[in-house]
This record gives C-alpha cells, sequence and structure tokens, in this order.
C-alpha cells in the first residue's frame, strides 16, 4: 500500500465540516476539540499542508479557549483550563507562529501552580496526576522559556520513582510500565537536558514492543496499536536506537493501517479517529527520515522530543538556560 | 478516539436515517449543555441543577467540565448544608458504578469516584471497592485503571498498624499468585507481584512473623518464585512475562546482596541448565532455538561473567529474531 496523503489532508479538512456536524458524535467530542485540532494540524504539518487550514480562524478558535478563571486553556470555549488542552493550545499557537498573541506569564503561572509537593502535576485543580501530565508542564514551559531549577529537579526526582525493575515506567510510583508513559518519561528527560537517568535496560524493553506483522504495542502481551508508532519509536529516536526495530516492518504496519477514505485506525479495518492519524503519520516521517533520509515521502520531519516540526522547535531555548 | 472497533460502512439510505435521528439527539444535548453553562455562570448552586448535570454526564461521561462544576455544586450544596454530604455521596458513589460499568475506560468517571471517597474521609468503604476491582480485574484482567485504583485501594486500606498492613499486603501478594495461576500472561500482575514481594518481606522481618514460611527468607522466596517461572516456561514458552519477571529476579538487588557467591553462581547455573534444555526440546520440536531460551542465556551469561559464551548466542538471535537484527548487532559490536 502507498501512503494516502491527500485523502488524509481531505480527512483532517473535513472533520469540522458541516456534514460532520451533522453526527451526534461530533458533539459529544467537544472536550477533545484542542487536542484533536492539534492532531489534525500536525497531520497537516507532517504532510506538508498546513495552508490547507485557514490559519486566522485558528488562532481565533485557541484564543477563544481560555478558560480566564485558571489561566489555562480549555478543550473548547467555556471549558475548564486543563493541562492537556493548554499543551495543545500553545503547541499550535507555536507551529503557526502566532505564540506572541499568548498571554505567556499567565500560562506559565496557570502550570507551575499544578505541580504538587512531591514533584508531580495536575491536571487540573481537582487533583488527578499521571507522568503524562509532567511531561505536559515541562512542555509548556519549555515552549514559552518558563522552565525553573526546583520545578525541574522535582519533576525529575518523581519521574525517577516511576522506574520499574524493566528500566521503563509507570504512570505514577508503582504503576506498570507502559509505552505511552516511556515517551512522556524520556522526552521530559531530554526537555531537562538529562538523558544520562534513562536505564540500560529501557531500549531493549522498547525494542521487545515489536511484533509478528511489525505494529508496536505498549506493553507485553497485548495487542499491537498503531499510535506506538509514535509512543515507542520517539524513544528510540530520543535514545538514538532506531535501528534496534524492524523499521521497514513497522512502516508496512503503518500503511496498512489506513483507510481508502483517509484518515488511520489502530489496527487494519477498523474506525479510523484524528489521533490516530496523527501518531502513525508522526511516526512514518521517523522512518522516513532513518531509513530513506526524507526522500521516500513528500513529509516534514518531526522532533521527536515535542511531536513538533523542527522548525518550531529549533528556536526552543535549551535547558539549562545561560543567564 | 476509537479503540478496537470495527469500521462501520453506512448505506446512503443509513446515513441519512442517522442524520434524521441525531438532529433531535443533537439538539437535546446542546440545549442542556447550554442550559448548564448558563446556570454555572449565574453562580447558582441547587439540587435541581445537580439532576441536569447527572443526565449530561449520563450522555457524555468525557466531558470532564462537567464533573468540575458537579464537584463544585455537590461542595457549595455541602458547606451550606441543604444536602447531607454522607448520604448524597453515597447516593454519588452508586450513580459512578451504573456509569463504570458502561465506560470502564474513562479516566474522569475514576476520578471522580476517588473525589468522593475522599470527602467521605473516615466513612469511605474501601474494602467495597477492593471487591468492585476485583471482580473489574475478574473482567477484564489487564485493565489499567483497574490496577491503579486497586494500588490506590490499598493504600487507603493501610493503617499504622504493621500486622494489619502485613496481613493486607499478603491478600494482595495472593491475589497476584490466583491471577498469574489462572493466565500466565497477565504481566500486570507480575508487575504488582514484584512490588509487593519486598514489601512484605520487610513487614514480616520487621513484626518477626512467624506465619508465612515462603517469606522467612530471601533465597526461599526466590526460589520459590523460579519454580513458578520455570513452570510457566513450560506452559507457554513465548510469553514475554515470565522472561520479564525471570530477569528480575535473576537480577535485581533485593534477592542478590543476601546471596552468598556461590549459591548465587550455583542458582544462576541452574537456571542455565532448564533453560538449556527447553531449548533443545524446542529445537527438537520445531527445527530452531527458542529467542526468549536465547535472550535469557543472554542475561545469565552475563551475570556470570561468561561473555565468551554470549557473543555466538547474540550471532544466532540475529537469523531468528530479525526484527530485532540491530540490537543484536550493535551488542556485538560492544565485546
Amino acid at each position: 500500500m502507498t501512503l494516502l496523503s491527500k485523502k488524509h489532508i481531505d480527512y483532517v479538512v473535513n472533520l469540522n465540516s458541516e456534514m460532520s456536524k451533522q453526527s451526534y458524535e461530533h458533539w459529544l467530542s467537544e472536550h477533545l476539540r484542542m487536542n484533536g485540532l492539534y492532531w489534525g494540524i500536525m497531520t497537516l504539518v507532517t504532510l506538508k499542508s498546513l495552508d490547507s487550514l485557514p490559519r486566522q480562524s485558528i488562532i481565533d478558535f485557541v484564543l477563544s479557549c481560555v478558560d480566564k478563571r485558571s489561566g489555562g486553556f480549555g478543550a473548547y470555549p467555556q471549558h475548564d483550563g486543563h493541562i492537556l488542552s493548554t499543551l495543545s493550545a500553545v503547541q499550535i499557537l507555536s507551529i503557526l507562529g502566532a505564540l506572541d498573541e499568548l498571554d505567556k506569564e499567565s500560562v506559565i503561572k496557570f502550570t507551575k501552580n499544578l505541580q504538587l509537593p512531591n514533584g508531580s502535576f495536575q491536571g487540573d485543580s481537582f487533583g488527578e496526576t499521571d507522568t503524562r501530565f509532567v511531561y505536559t508542564a515541562l512542555s509548556i514551559l519549555s515552549i514559552l522559556e518558563g522552565l525553573e531549577e526546583e520545578l525541574v529537579n522535582k519533576s525529575l526526582d518523581y519521574l525517577k520513582q516511576c522506574e520499574n525493575f524493566d528500566g521503563a515506567y509507570g504512570m505514577r510510583p508503582g504503576a506498570e510500565s507502559h509505552g505511552a508513559q516511556v515517551f512522556t518519561v524520556i522526552a521530559s528527560f531530554a526537555i531537562c537536558n538529562r538523558l544520562d537517568l534513562v536505564n540500560d535496560k529501557l531500549s531493549s524493553w522498547l525494542s521487545e514492543r515489536q511484533v509478528k506483522n511489525g505494529g508496536l504495542n505498549g506493553r507485553p502481551e497485548k495487542l499491537p496499536d498503531v499510535c506506538y508508532s509514535w509512543w515507542i519509536l520517539s524513544p528510540l529516536a530520543i535514545l538514538k536506537k532506531l535501528k534496534w526495530i524492524d523499521l521497514s516492518k513497522l512502516e508496512q504496519f503503518i500503511l496498512d493501517c489506513q483507510d481508502d477514505e483517509g484518515g488511520v485506525s489502530d489496527r487494519k479495518g477498523n474506525q479510523t479517529d484524528v489521533y490516530h492519524t496523527c501518531f502513525s503519520l508522526t511516526g512514518l516521517s521517523i522512518i522516513n527520515d532513518e531509513l530513506y533520509e526524507g526522500n521516500k515521502y513528500d513529509m516534514d520531519s518531526i522532533d521527536p522530543v515535542y511531536c513538533m516540526p523542527y522548525s518550531a522547535t529549533k528556536t526552543f531555548k535549551p535547558w539549562p538556560y545561560k543567564s | 478516539m476509537w479503540h478496537n472497533v470495527k469500521k462501520q460502512t453506512l448505506s446512503s439510505e443509513a446515513r441519512l436515517a442517522k442524520i434524521e435521528r441525531d438532529k433531535e439527539k443533537i439538539h437535546s444535548y446542546n440545549k442542556l449543555k447550554d442550559e448548564i453553562f448558563k446556570i454555572r455562570n449565574e453562580g447558582s448552586h441547587t439540587v435541581e441543577f445537580l439532576n441536569k448535570l447527572t443526565d449530561l454526564l449520563g450522555l457524555n461521561p468525557e466531558f470532564y467540565t462537567i464533573w468540575n462544576i458537579r464537584r463544585e455544586t455537590l461542595s457549595s450544596l455541602f458547606h451550606q448544608h441543604q444536602l447531607d454530604s454522607q448520604s448524597t455521596l453515597e447516593d454519588e458513589l452508586k450513580f459512578v458504578m451504573v456509569l463504570m460499568k458502561r465506560y470502564p475506560k474513562c479516566y474522569w468517571i475514576w476520578n471522580h469516584r476517588l473525589w468522593c471517597l475522599f470527602q467521605l474521609g473516615k466513612d469511605a468503604n474501601w474494602e467495597f471497592e477492593l471487591g468492585i476491582v476485583s471482580k473489574l480485574l475478574s473482567m477484564d484482567e489487564r485493565n489499567f485503571h483497574g490496577w491503579q485504583y486497586r494500588r490506590v485501594v490499598i493504600e487507603n486500606l493501610e493503617t499504622h498498624d504493621d500486622l494489619e498492613n502485613l496481613k493486607i499486603n499478603l491478600q494482595e501478594f495472593k491475589f497476584t499468585s490466583s491471577k498469574v495461576n489462572s493466565n500466565i500472561s497477565n504481566f500486570s500482575a507480575w508487575h504488582n507481584r514484584s512490588k509487593l514481594i519486598p514489601k512484605v518481606y520487610h513487614l514480616v522481618g520487621k513484626l518477626n512473623y512467624q506465619d508465612e514460611p515462603l517469606f522467612q527468607s530471601k533465597e526461599s522466596l526466590l526460589l520459590h518464585e523460579l519454580t513458578l517461572v520455570n513452570t510457566g516456561m513450560y506452559v507457554d514458552i513465548d510469553d514475554s512475562s515470565i522472561w520479564v519477571y525471570l530477569e528480575w529476579l535473576l537480577s535485581d538487588c533485593f534477592f542478590i546482596d543476601e546471596l552468598s557467591n556461590d549459591k548465587y553462581h550455583d542458582i544462576l547455573n541452574d537456571q542455565l541448565k532448564i533453560i538449556n534444555e527447553l531449548n533443545d526440546l524446542e529445537i527438537t520440536d520445531n527445527g530452531k532455538d527458542n529467542c526468549w531460551c536465547l535472550k535469557a542465556m543472554i542475561i545469565i551469561n552475563e551475570l556470570l561473567d561468561n561473555r565468551s559464551a554470549v557473543r555466538p548466542l547474540l550471532e544466532k538471535l540475529i537469523d531468528i529474531d530479525p526484527l530485532r537484527r540491530g540490537r543484536y548487532i550493535d551488542q556485538l559490536d560492544s565485546f
């Protein structure tokens, strides 16, 4: 199967069409709209087609989701600020070169206030904690140049406690290792310039995630899912161990998960969505760079630490900041 | 996000019929949502408002803002003594339970359940929660939320009484035994076991508790676990869970630090022999080596400092496990 770029672009552009607004499911997913917009934009960026969406309307929408009470972004106008939608909003504005439109101080304050004394982060003021949120916070602060030494050190201490005997990481101390959590921890270490903290066993654990059909799973003895083409592949890229799995077989697995009508699903023949579309194509872009020097598919290169194009991330100030 | 849902292709008639059906649903959903935001902005917290929130969450439990509004409203009603907090929170737990059965993978529902329990404080019935989560894990044995929730429940059952805590954690250890005995591939149970063993051992030592022979020494514990894993290898040689667990048993300082060097080497050599025999059986049956056996032999030989034995094993793996060829080549190069 070949890469159905044009179909995927149309698929993303149509996600907000009048036709999709006729479906009840469209309205039920407002709580994911900001993330969904980021996933859609990343799909288009990867396929070098960002101009298929109207830039100013996107910026207007993002800014309309500011939750004035918390200082963060909600997923949709009137929704409460949450760290996950705040990262998506910041990423979108950064990709569009529109960070100046943002009240940076207020977002930095919102994010910092979510850190707990043990170093973990809450998603919002109601207290759920997760290694995902530590990454989310560090990524927001890194993009906005708001990292601070104490916050970084406490975050790192917490993440270290989430390491398990297999060298991988769980969502909290004591929790089972999971592929998506590994991405968040390794990318956090990369943001904090502390990849020396990685356990030697981790790369082997990551390579064991590839199953016979070429796809990657998130935990031992689970089915493969195309989204791990990002969650597992990006830490391998950060650790410079991409050769530790069979990238050609993964490439084939990703292509097979495409739907003829555009979009990608978790496994071949299943229902597509923009989340799986984004993380399969960003993963494919890593393969395109590693195996084919960027020449097989007409794709932009994606930074494995931020899941954003290098054109945006190259301007981020590396940590530790020089005074 | 869709997981594990087969693609549905609707005929054009069916699609039009769905659009027609959805019209009414969209209308009433949006009407309810708009009403809720309007009331919220007015800052009005009433029991009737709670009912509206119940309706909306029944339609869409992923709508996190509505959960937040619900907690704000409940807190405010408790504060104004308009509702009795204990009986309301108990009803709330029943409402959450109905949703959990329909949406077992929704983060926000689990989160709200915990909020209710923490609000109940000393009146929270964590024993009951343990029963619920055991039932959930019997239906969906790898459910990530379920295992996480179980650990939180245990933390809350624990007290300042070490003996009580020992009993709770021993019971948890036995729970993982029953899980791996019914399905050796349940890595979630193996994982939890790896966290429980040091904890129980520590408590047994602290209390000088004699009733659990298994936990009297690290060596007996290690040998017991190795027997379990060795049995597992014969049940399903290609199950990755047991091999990951084996590596932990043979290399973690919890077990090793107190073993004499000779004893440790004996154990490693015994395992090497068992795995070699198993691999020979595989060669007889399937005509080739087994990847997991070879990988385990590499780990053990490295622990024994038998570096010369590792190279031929890596060379074999390059042939029989082509997915990870690059890893073995890198490892060979590092010699």
